[in-house]
């Protein structure tokens, strides 16, 4: 921000999240302006549209958000401040999971993700297509940048495939571990780094387990020696605790988003604190 | 095996119905029926402003600004009662208000010679039209918009709040929405201790305390009306944090509004209130358990069956007493109120086939030749085609998902192209099934098609003719 000159060609980018907003950051470097629209801690399936996400709406040249029906708050939010930026759809480049239960489900079971599970982020790898994405579509409102942010890209991920050799090291004495997830967040986390993922303890978050649901359970983790509960911080606390107590498993409370924790302050901070925090749980 | 999971659960609501029945008949005796919703998100907004002091959820100091914001609901709302409904009485001369008004408006005669001075509403009806000039003029409000008031202002600087704080906004959204199934001995032996507190405080100033909710006169009004919603407070507060509002909201009220039906004295009314919350608790739980439903909203609509047919055994009786009375000509309402439905969904088949017909599809479920017949030879055997693929397909998908599940749970070794083709056949099999269904569904359709004129029509006619007939039995 020398000249005005490089101040006028400065994108502006909206992300939905704090992660893609982080993702954004780093291809896009001093050439982008970029918010999220949301917080990290907020629900993202009710949300109240705030003024300043409809202002940061309608001066956004390029819109990146998660897709599938992550957002569904955001067409109103588009309609509302009569914007038309740039879309991109950051799932396009995402081979996604729990696909099976779509259109038509057999049994009547409840699943929140009609189109797949929304928390690709989650896998550190998705960072590689997604950011493919970004350049393309940074490169498409700033076509004299597009060496800048190819070069950024290729920077950030040289970072993350160094820390992801950390990762996996740190990870690798429990390969196979198998675990107890207390809502649907996990299984991209889960299958990077071999975790196996045996049940959800609320299927549907915010409606509670069933009793039968709950002691099923209870007497399977018992049986198969589960012993980690990886939960987020949004998590039911009381029906964790008493699962916990009485399996003698603990809950290991992860950090889904950007932000969501004070520590992770960045897309790459976050899987340092989710990594460590999964080790040292699972070393004790 | 999982019934002792229930066992605490249990003892909470039982914890709960000792205390919650008897409030519950002072709330419903002094119409405030939305104010232990009030309290409760009053307490979240002290727990959130705790947050915003840099408090854990959790911490002692969290529970103290929600016990202190619930202290200071308790006198916001002492306070408002007296100014909202018993400022008629500290007037000098109320009678001649009560006159004028009754020059004024020869409608509410009969409210205001029936009962007392003080109850909210014809405050507020003879203020309305008292004027708005100087003080004890001033015009007078049911309590119920200033607690519905708290309620929403609460409810919207919480969220205001918990905009800005990093962490525990969902602790907070817990707290009001409990966790029956979560709950701990050591909470449950709180909450009785508490309650045991409570209770005993209200046993040994009973006479005042219930004088002053059915509208009694009572020295220091004031004073005792702080102690009631001090103890409310107190009460709903710890209440909600286990089971939730809307659990704790049924438990207040319902048991108190059967013991209203069914007795007179308050005695008995607490002893049916009791009853009703314990059948309602066990039932619930029971229910939740063998439907493997969430328990707490389990238990609230088990509360709502149990004043349904409550209800409906009231209707019963005074319809037979009325029988007894009148003969046959009482049943000619119930008579026109059937004819009037059993009309209406034949004209509603008749006219829009394709929408959701839940009775018929309830009766087709039981008598399936009520549909057959509208099928023909071919489609009848698509039909029976289908219905075994579904039997066959839930059945192997059953044991395809057991197995899906030992081999997650580590009870069966499957090596990893083996399972990844496991879950591909499942998901084949699930749509399958699915597309099965939909053939079901089509031919429901077309049966439809077909019975909506044989079916429709003639039962609209059947309808109208026994809501006429039982028409002319009301005039008669």
């Amino acid at each position: 921000m020398l000249t005005p000159l490089l101040v006028a060609a400065t994108v502006i980018v909206a992300a939905t999240t704090t992660d893609l907003r982080d993702l954004v950051a780093a291809v896009g470097g001093d050439r982008v302006s970029v918010e999220s629209l949301t917080e990290p801690r907020a629900d993202p399936h009710a949300r109240e549209i705030h003024p300043r996400q409809l202002a940061r709406l309608r001066a956004a040249q390029v819109l990146v958000r998660i897709g599938l029906d992550h957002e569904s708050w955001l067409p109103r939010a588009l309609r509302a401040a009569r914007a038309t930026p740039r879309d991109l759809d950051a799932s396009r480049g995402i081979a996604l999971l729990d696909t099976e239960t779509a259109r038509l489900s057999a049994d009547r079971r409840p699943h929140v993700h009609a189109f797949g599970n929304t928390h690709y982020w989650l896998d550190p790898e998705n960072a590689r297509p997604i950011t493919a994405l970004i350049v393309d579509a940074l490169a498409a409102v700033d076509s004299a940048g597009r060496g800048v942010f190819v070069a950024n890209r290729e920077r950030f991920l040289r970072d993350l495939d160094a820390r992801l050799a950390r990762w996996r090291r740190a990870l690798r004495p429990y390969a196979g571990t198998r675990v107890v997830v207390a809502h649907d967040t996990w299984p991209y986390f889960a299958r990077r780094f071999d975790l196996t993922i045996v049940a959800t303890v609320e299927e549907q978050p915010g409606v509670p387990p069933s009793p039968r649901h709950l002691g099923a359970l209870i007497a399977q983790m018992k049986t198969s020696g589960v012993r980690a509960i990886l939960a987020e911080p949004g998590a039911p606390t009381a029906v964790l605790a008493r699962v916990a107590a009485e399996t003698g498993a603990r809950v290991i409370t992860l950090v889904p988003s950007v932000g969501a924790d004070p520590e992770a302050t960045d897309y790459l901070a976050l899987f340092d604190v989710n990594v460590r925090r999964l080790a040292d749980a699972l070393a004790r | 095996m999982t019934w002792d999971l229930l066992l605490l659960p249990l003892l909470a609501c039982l914890v709960l119905t000792g205390i919650h029945a008897y409030l519950g008949l002072h709330v419903l005796a002094r119409g405030v029926i939305f104010v232990d919703l009030a309290l409760a998100q009053v307490a979240a907004l002290g727990m959130t402003a705790a947050l915003l002091a840099g408090h854990a959820p959790e911490s002692n100091a969290a529970y103290a600004w929600a016990l202190g914001f619930t202290v200071l609901g308790a006198l916001l709302f002492a306070l408002t009662r007296e100014n909202t409904t018993r400022t008629p009485k500290d007037r000098p001369a109320p009678r001649n208000d009560v006159t004028r008004d009754r020059e004024d408006r020869p409608a509410t005669r009969n409210d205001v010679s029936r009962d007392r001075e003080d109850r909210p509403g014809e405050s507020g009806a003879r203020n309305r039209w008292g004027g708005l000039g100087g003080a004890a003029g001033a015009p007078q409000l049911h309590q119920e918009a200033i607690i519905g008031i708290v309620y929403a202002v609460a409810a919207a600087v919480t969220v205001l709040v918990l905009d800005r704080v990093a962490q525990g906004g969902e602790q907070i959204k817990q707290l009001l929405v409990g966790s029956l199934l979560g709950v701990t001995r050591d909470d449950v032996v709180r909450l009785a201790g508490l309650y045991a507190l409570v209770g005993a405080l209200h046993w040994l100033c009973r006479r005042p305390l219930l004088s002053l909710s059915l509208g009694d006169d009572v020295r220091g009004a004031r004073a005792w009306d702080f102690v009631f919603y001090l103890t409310f407070g107190l009460v709903v507060t710890s209440s909600v944090r286990i089971a939730g509002v809307l659990l704790v909201f049924s438990y207040l009220i319902v048991p108190a509004v059967i013991g209203t039906w069914l007795a007179d004295t308050i005695a008995r009314r607490l002893a049916i209130g009791w009853t009703v919350g314990v059948v309602a608790s066990v039932a619930g739980l029971g229910a939740s358990f063998v439907w493997d439903l969430p328990a707490g909203a389990t238990v609230v609509a088990v509360f709502g069956a149990l004043l349904a047919l409550v209800a409906f055994a009231r209707a019963l009786a005074r319809l037979v007493t009325r029988m007894r009375r009148d003969g046959r000509r009482a049943l000619a309402g119930v008579g026109v109120g059937i004819g009037v439905v059993i009309a209406l969904a034949g004209l509603a088949l008749a006219a829009l086939p394709h929408a959701d017909h839940l009775w018929l599809d309830a009766l087709e479920r039981g008598i399936p030749r009520i549909q057959l017949a509208f099928l023909s030879d071919r489609e009848r055997r698509v039909d029976a085609e289908a219905r075994a693929a579904i039997a066959h397909g839930t059945g192997e998908l059953a044991k395809l998902r057991a197995l899906a599940a030992d081999v997650r749970w580590g009870h069966r070794d499957l090596p990893a192209e083996e399972r990844e083709r496991l879950r591909q056949f499942l998901a084949g099999r699930d749509e399958l099934v699915a597309g099965d269904r939909l053939v079901l569904a089509t031919l429901r359709a077309r049966a439809r098609e077909r019975q909506r004129f044989v079916l429709g029509l003639p039962l609209a006619v059947a309808g109208a003719v026994v809501a006429l007939a039982s028409l002319r039995g009301v005039r008669h």
